[in-house]
Order: C-alpha cells, then structure tokens, then sequence
C-alpha cells in the first residue's frame, strides 16, 4: 500500500503517460469486467459463482489502488466471505448439475441488458459529474484509510448511515417473524 | 534495490514460517494426542521418537498419483487446495511477532479486517472441493461447511470488534501497543468467544462436522490424494498456527510479558501461540463432535449474543474510562 | 417406569467440560501403554499358547493326537522294527519308529486338546509365536521345527502353596519312602544282633570272672583246710610230746 501511494503520488501526469499504478488500474478493471461478464454469460451454475468473486475481488483491488483500503478488506469480508458463500450454499441446495445447465438461459436477457446499461450509464454519470478531475490528495493521511473512513462516515453521513441500520434492523425484524410464523404453522 | 531486498527477505521468511510451524503443531499433535491416549504415537521416521514423521508423510503424498475424478468439475477441482491454502499465507504476513517494525511481515492499517476477510475465502476452497468432486460426500461436507461458515463468521468478527473498540484501532500492531494487562479479565469472554468460533471455521474437533470422518469419509476432502490432499491438511494446521496467532495478538497481548519485553517479545508471542496451540489439540483429544444442530445453536444462543455483551461491555467501560 | 434418578448434587454449569479436560491431561502425564514389539519383546504369561512343540523321545506314535485334533492338522507317519530278544530264547518284540510328525499351523485352531491327550507327555506349549511365512503352505511344520521349539518350552510354574503333590511326585516320594523304611528296618535289626552279641560277650565275661572269683575262694578255702590241718596236727604233735 505505502509502495502503491509513493508510486501514485511521484506521478501527477495525465493520462497521456499513464504511471504504472494506473495501467494496473486499468488491466485489474479490465479483468474485472471481463469476469462479471462470464458470470452473466456462463451456463455453468457454480461456475458463475466462483466467476462472480472473481469479479469482486478484483474489485477490491481497484479500491485497494485507489487507497481505499478499509473499504478493500470489507468487501472481501462481506462480499467473498459472506454473501457468495451464502450464495454457493443456495445452489448446491439446488439441482445444479456439474457442466452446463440447459436452462440457465432467461427470455428476459435484452431487458436484463437494458436495465444493466441504464443503471451503469446513471453510475458512471453520477460519479464523472461529482467528481470530474478532483485529484486524490496523497499528503495528508489516506483518504481510504480506516480512521478517515470512520470519521466522515460517523460525522459527515452519520444519519444514512443510522437510516441504513434501522433498514437492516427492520430486515431482521422481519426475518425473524417470518420464521416464527412458520413454526407455528407446523406445530 | 534495497527495498525489494527487504520485502524479497521478509516473503522468504514469512514463507519459511508458514512451512515450518504448521508442521511443528501437526507432529506436536501427533504426539500429544497420542499420550493423551496412552499411546506413543510415530516413533521411528527420523529415529528419533518419530521427529520426522510429517516429512516422511509429505515424501509419501509427493509420491502418490493425482487422481482427479471422471465426472467431477477438473479446474475447480484442481484449484479448489491452492485456494484453500493461500489465505492463510496471506494473513501470516500481517500478523506481528514483536514490537520492532522488523518484527512483521507487512503493516497493515486494517488488519483486522484484513485477517479476518482473507481467512475467510480459505473457506471457499472447501466449498469449491465439495462441490466439484461430484461426490455426495463430498457435496454433503460442503453444504455443511458453509452453514458452519455462516453460523461462525459473526461471532468471530463481532469478538473482534470489541478489541478494536477498546484499542481504538484496528491495526494490529497498533492494537498491541495500546495493549494493558488488564484487558486480560476486560476482553475474556470475547478472547474465549473469539477462539471458539475460530475452531469452528477451522472445522477443528469438535467441531468437525462438515469432515466428521466417520459419517461423511472425510467432508469435501474425501476424492482427494497425494499432494492436493496435503495440501487441504497443511491448510488446517497453518489455519491453526493463524488462529492461535491471532488470538495471542488480539487478546493475549502478544509480545507483552512479565518480563523481557526489550529483546525477547518475540519470544512471548511464540510461547503463546504454542500454549494455545496445545488447547487446540487438547480440545479435540478431549470432547466428542458435536452435531449439526447443537453447532448452529452454539453459534446462535451463546456465542453471538456473548459477542454482543463483550461489544457492550467494552462500550461501558471505554466511555467511562474516557 | 425407570427407577428415580439419585438425586444428583448442584454442578458448576462447564464442570463436565472441565472434568474431560482433566482426564486427557492426567493421562497424558502417565505411563503409555503401546507394546515397543519388535524391539522390545512382550513378556507373555506363562502358559501362553504360542506353538506346539514336540518331544519325540516319548512319542509311541500312538495316533491319539491325530485322532482327538478337530481340525485335522497333526500329519503322523511310522513304522515298526523288531526288537531282538532280550534273554536268548525269549520273544522278539515289535516297536513304533516315527518317521514324521509334521503340525499344519494354517488348519490348526491352538485348542491343545493334543497336548492335552497326549499320555506320555510329548507334545508341549510352547510360548514361541514368531513363526509367521509368506506362503500358507510353509505353514505345515515337520518333526524338526516342532522339536527345536520343545527348547524353548519354559519349566513348569511351580505350584502354589499348600497344593496338593503331583501325582508322579507323590509316588516316587512313596516308593522313597518304602526303600527308606525298609533301610531303617535293616538297620534296626542289624544293630539288634549287635546289641544281642555285645549283651553275650558280657555275660561270657561275668560268667569267666564269676569263675575266677570261685576258683579263687575255692583255692582260699583250701589253703585254710590246709592251714587248720596244719595246726591240728601241730597241737597234737605237741600234746604228744608232752606226753
């Protein structure tokens, strides 16, 4: 990480003569799409699982290039840890058979494709229209590290961040009664 | 230049450590667990009392064949060991041994989160294998290691976070340096909490369930020979040598010590690891394997709700200590 | 219904755990129990039922072990040879000479009734068990074999105390006893005679002495008749002359 500020701060070019830090950007990123979109495309049930933490820690890598190293770690937590293995626990529930599953294939894919353009179109425009060529200041303390990390998310968006608890807090509510009801039902 | 001498040296021995101890602890447990028993255990590879037993093991799976299944899914097959190996090398790097900067693999400002985000996708090697070998044992441990994953991964973090609260950092070097002796009583429950859960991702006795060898051959390991089985096991007891690491550094206080804390904290890291990894191999001569049910309630009804006391408690305390 | 439960003490809640902890811990501190084999050889007890030996000597090829084995293992062949007379002019006698007596340890199920029916004591345990082949076939020892193990057949135990005598030793004791008791009887009437020839030697003697001593008094006597005759005489010699 120290090597990877000290590489980016040498540089302040443009991206005309790209630092090596950005040509791994790039490479990673394109690395990165290219296995989201074997997720989307495999006919290989598990494949596109394993296809998908592909995807995911590849981006955590770009967060990592980017110093946002808090951020990195979390994503592998929740994301690699958490939420695929979830999800691979999901599908070997299922019938998924080893090779490609004949039915993998939806009807609905243009509108998948429409839908998954549009979202990436408003992504990318919210974020070039907020950001345009602000710089990343390397001087001060890392502006991904995990203390300035805390400090703007329990300061400066401390209430989405509680809006977002009380979400999840009515999730698990909801959870809960959910089964609940089920045991009843059977007993 | 010198820089890349640096890093070059501390990989190698990073690397050298993580091929070393785990063997240390799986011949201790061989020992141990056999004493336990009134047994002698290995005693002959090396001549002396079976010294080099684990060697002659690894001589012997380099030698057999790799059999991969004919119907089982061949990459993710062969990738599934390696996956579940490396993480555990990964997370060795972060873990630090004494107070001095040389005295760490890499420094790493989330180290918490770090550690405990690549431990676990080692898990993931064993779903992969699980579910690649087209086996029904093999599908049935993998199944099982996840439900065991999911049930032991919040406890393991919430135990965690409650050092970080109380050191006010989550880095680990920086969590031992705030480190005083009374965080011992403070952060008990959460060391013991945090132990616990740790052997259950590690699918340890006793809690072994997704490999319980005696109902399911071996879990998601049961299709696997030679060198991608040795690997599958270094992978347990270099998780082990991670977890006990951890533990010492999270709760036990790492290079702190009565006494020569100037040259020799590594010393204390070590011999706290080493006692703990003796616990690991004394809980599983000791308690039979619980089961699938009694581990979900385990993870659910004590550990958790433990986790969030320790969190609230280290709360109360940090706030009126401020 | 089941019987109540006793009624159990309160328990620290984790004691079991604990207690569990403790008894891999205490042994692991205690002597092991692994027998080091092939380095250290086990000290097995006596009268272990490790192979069967054979004393051929007091084989009479009586075909009874082969006969009482449930397995049919024991493998007999003989023959007889004439024995000249003892005594010329007495009768030949015939003898059972072994030719081969051979144990298949791959049928054989170590029940010992063999050892056990054998009347004159020549088949034996023997503690020996190191006897393992590569082939099943060469699991069929012959008279050699079976006789080098009878070396190795160990003394028997000795009985425990205040058992009653083995038989053979009891008889012998009894005939020991009879020959000593006849000795002693020999002995007594020897030393009898001696008496009896001592007691008539002494008497012999009183009588001679008793003799000696009457010859004596007899002599004496004599000597006085003689002496009185004499005086007798004098006096009248003597009253004649005054005459």
């Amino acid at each position: 990480m120290t090597l990877a500020a000290a590489a980016a701060h040498s540089a302040h070019s443009g991206f005309l003569s790209p630092t090596g830090i950005e040509i791994a950007f790039v490479l990673v990123g394109i690395a990165t799409l290219g296995a989201a979109l074997v997720t989307v495309t495999t006919k290989q049930l598990v494949h596109a699982a394993l296809w998908l933490v592909v995807a995911l820690g590849g981006l955590a890598v770009e967060y990592l290039l980017l110093t946002a190293e808090f951020i990195a770690w979390v994503q592998v937590l929740i994301y690699v840890g958490s939420v695929v293995v979830l999800l691979l626990f999901g599908l070997m529930l299922t019938k998924a058979p080893i090779g490609r599953s004949p039915d993998a294939d939806s009807g609905n894919r243009w509108a998948a494709l429409g839908v998954a353009v549009a979202a990436a179109g408003a992504l990318v425009w919210v974020v070039v229209d907020a950001f345009r060529t602000t710089w990343i200041d390397l001087d001060g303390p890392a502006q991904g590290s995990t203390e300035v990390t805390g400090t703007f998310l329990f300061r400066h968006w401390v209430l989405p961040f509680e809006a977002l608890s009380v979400l999840l807090l009515a999730a698990l509510v909801g959870a809960i009664v959910l089964s609940r009801k089920r045991s009843k039902e059977q007993s | 230049m010198n820089d890349a001498l640096d890093v070059a040296l501390r990989l190698v021995i990073v690397f050298a450590v993580f091929m070393v101890l785990p063997l240390v602890v799986g011949q201790t447990e061989h020992k141990v667990m056999a004493h336990m028993q009134g047994r002698l255990g290995p005693m002959y590879a090396g001549g002396f009392h079976g010294w080099a037993q684990l060697v002659a093991d690894g001589v012997k799976f380099a030698q057999k064949e790799d059999i991969v299944p004919a119907e089982a899914d061949r990459r993710i097959f062969q990738l599934a060991p390696a996956v579940a190996l490396l993480p555990y090398l990964l997370v060795l790097v972060a873990i630090p041994i004494g107070p001095s900067e040389g005295a760490v693999g890499q420094i790493v400002d989330a180290g918490i989160f770090f550690v405990l985000a690549v431990m676990g996708v080692g898990v993931l090697g064993s779903l992969m294998a699980g579910w690649a070998s087209a086996n029904k044992f093999s599908l049935l441990g993998g199944l099982r290691t996840a439900a065991q994953l999911l049930a032991y991964e919040l406890p393991m973090l919430l135990a965690a976070a409650s050092v970080a609260m109380a050191a006010g950092t989550v880095s680990l070097p920086g969590i031992l340096n705030a480190f005083e002796w009374w965080w011992l009583p403070w952060q008990i429950v959460g060391a013991l909490v945090f132990f616990v859960a740790g052997l259950a991702e590690l699918q340890r006795p006793p809690f072994d369930m997704p490999i319980a060898d005696s109902e399911i051959i071996f879990g998601a390991y049961t299709e696997y020979t030679g060198l991608r089985f040795a690997l599958f096991l270094l992978a347990e007891y270099a998780g082990i040598v991670v977890l006990c690491g951890l533990t010492t550094v999270l709760f036990l206080g790492g290079w702190h010590g009565p006494f020569g804390a100037d040259g020799l904290g590594w010393v204390w890291t070590l011999l706290k690891t080493a006692v703990l990894a003796f616990v690991v191999i004394w809980l599983r001569v000791s308690y039979p394997r619980l089961r699938e049910d009694q581990l979900q309630k385990l993870a659910w009804t004590a550990l958790i709700p433990l986790a969030l006391a320790q969190i609230a408690l280290t709360g109360i305390v940090k706030v009126a200590i401020n | 219904m089941a019987a109540p439960l006793p009624p159990s003490r309160p328990r620290i809640p984790g004691s079991g755990l604990a207690k569990g902890l403790a008894v891999t811990l205490r042994t692991m501190t205690k002597k092991t129990v692994t027998a080091q084999y092939p380095d250290v050889q086990p000290e097995l007890p006596p009268r272990s039922r490790g192979v069967i030996a054979l004393f051929e000597e007091n084989c009479t090829v009586c075909m009874l072990c082969a006969r009482e084995c449930p397995d049919w293992c024991i493998y007999i062949d003989s023959h007889k040879e004439t024995v000249p007379a003892a005594t010329p002019g007495g009768r030949e006698r015939s003898r059972n000479v072994l030719d081969r007596f051979a144990i298949d340890f791959s049928l054989c199920m170590y029940c010992g009734i063999c050892i056990e029916v054998c009347p004159f004591d020549a088949l034996f345990w023997s503690p020996e068990f190191e006897y393992a082949e590569t082939d099943i076939l060469e699991l069929t020892h012959e008279r050699d074999k079976l006789r080098e193990w009878m070396w190795t057949v160990p003394e028997p135990p000795a009985l425990d105390p205040g058992a009653e005598e083995p038989k053979e030793i009891a008889a012998a004791r009894k005939t020991a006893e009879k020959l000593e008791a006849q000795r002693a009887k020999e002995a007594q009437e020897a030393q009898q005679a001696e008496e009896a020839r001592q007691a008539e030697e002494a008497r012999q003697a009183e009588e001679a002495r008793q003799a000696e001593e009457a010859r004596q008094a007899e002599e004496a006597r004599q000597a006085e008749e003689a002496r009185q005759a004499r005086e007798t005489q004098q006096v009248q010699r003597e009253e004649e002359g005054e005459e």
